[in-house]
């Protein structure tokens, strides 16, 4: 039983990173990094 | 000091470790800003070298996209550390930490306290945020103004941003000032009711590879592992606790090392 949940976290966890990755294919890293840009003083109170 | 300190201190200073902006002022928007810290950090704050993950959680949702990066990220440190971050990485967690050990009397939070924070991740970072397509979690955030708000005013050198601080400014000053009081009276009062983050990581708390493990035979049931624990945690009632933040007090405490730490 414990060898099945240790299978089950360590795919689930593959299939996280795999998102990661995939993420960053579609240009989500480059998105990451303008986040604050776009937002980032009005979300302090400052516009 | 203990080794967590050693390591809350190092870390809160790596994520945040831009120091031309103490001489130049500004907020770094290099390529670092591509990854996330693993905890809450603000993007606006002048010294962060990393993006909030919250924040970017909260970009993709407004923009109604599949946020697979952030998704991923939380996803894979959730599955291998559970909640460890934030007890051993998160600079505000680290804050509050330290606001508890002043002197003054102090209050037990009721557990269902610790549900809310499911609240403020669904509905003001998911179900608000896709309709408005803003950040609200952002513009409440306590973090971003003790770290990105008032240093951006204070560095002020122009006075241009001064003369835009509103209503919305004064009102993230006041839930600052508030989580801070609640701070000093509450063991990390933001990460148990508030936090987004937290929230997500301790759905994986469960399942995640590394783990606290209690030795029910070994336990005495002193709760010297409850007082220590900076969550307020009774771990040897439930040993993947939503609030336990892997901090390993408790497994330091324990006078008969019923609790232990292990990788599944």
């Amino acid at each position: 039983m414990r060898k099945v949940f240790l299978i089950i976290i360590v795919i689930a966890t593959v299939v996280f990173a795999t998102g990661i990755w995939y993420g960053g294919k579609l240009g989500d890293f480059i998105e990451t990094e303008t986040v604050g840009s776009v937002m980032c003083l009005s979300c302090m109170g400052i516009e | 000091m203990s080794r967590k300190r050693i390591v809350q201190i190092i870390a809160s200073i790596l994520q945040n470790a831009y120091i031309p902006a103490l001489f130049v002022g500004g907020i770094y928007q290099g390529f670092l800003k591509r990854g996330c810290t693993p905890i809450l950090n603000c993007w606006g704050c002048p010294l962060a070298l990393f993006s909030c993950p919250m924040g970017a959680l909260q970009h993709f949702i407004g923009l109604q996209l599949i946020p697979f990066y952030i998704g991923g990220f939380f996803g894979t440190i959730g599955m291998l550390v559970g909640r460890m971050t934030c007890g051993w990485l998160c600079p505000f967690g680290f804050f509050q930490d330290l606001l508890y050990k002043l002197k003054s009397f102090k209050m037990r939070l009721p557990k269902f306290f610790s549900y809310f924070k499911y609240v403020v991740l669904v509905g003001v970072a998911g179900v608000i945020a896709y309709i408005t397509a803003e950040p609200w979690f952002c513009k409440l955030c306590p973090d971003g103004s003790l770290i990105a708000g008032i240093p951006l005013v204070l560095a002020d050198k122009t006075g241009d941003l001064r003369a835009l601080v509103g209503w919305h400014y004064y009102m993230k000053i006041a839930i600052l000032l508030g989580v801070i009081l609640f701070s000093i009276t509450i063991k990390r009062f933001f990460c148990r009711t508030f936090c987004p983050i937290g929230a997500i990581y301790s759905i994986f708390n469960r399942f995640s590879l590394w783990r606290l493990r209690v030795d029910e035979k070994k336990c005495i049931e002193c709760e010297s592992c409850q007082m220590v624990c900076p969550m307020h945690v009774a771990i040897y009632r439930h040993q993947h606790d939503i609030d336990c933040i892997r901090c390993l007090d408790c497994v330091k405490i324990c006078p008969t090392m019923a609790i232990k730490h292990e990788i599944r």
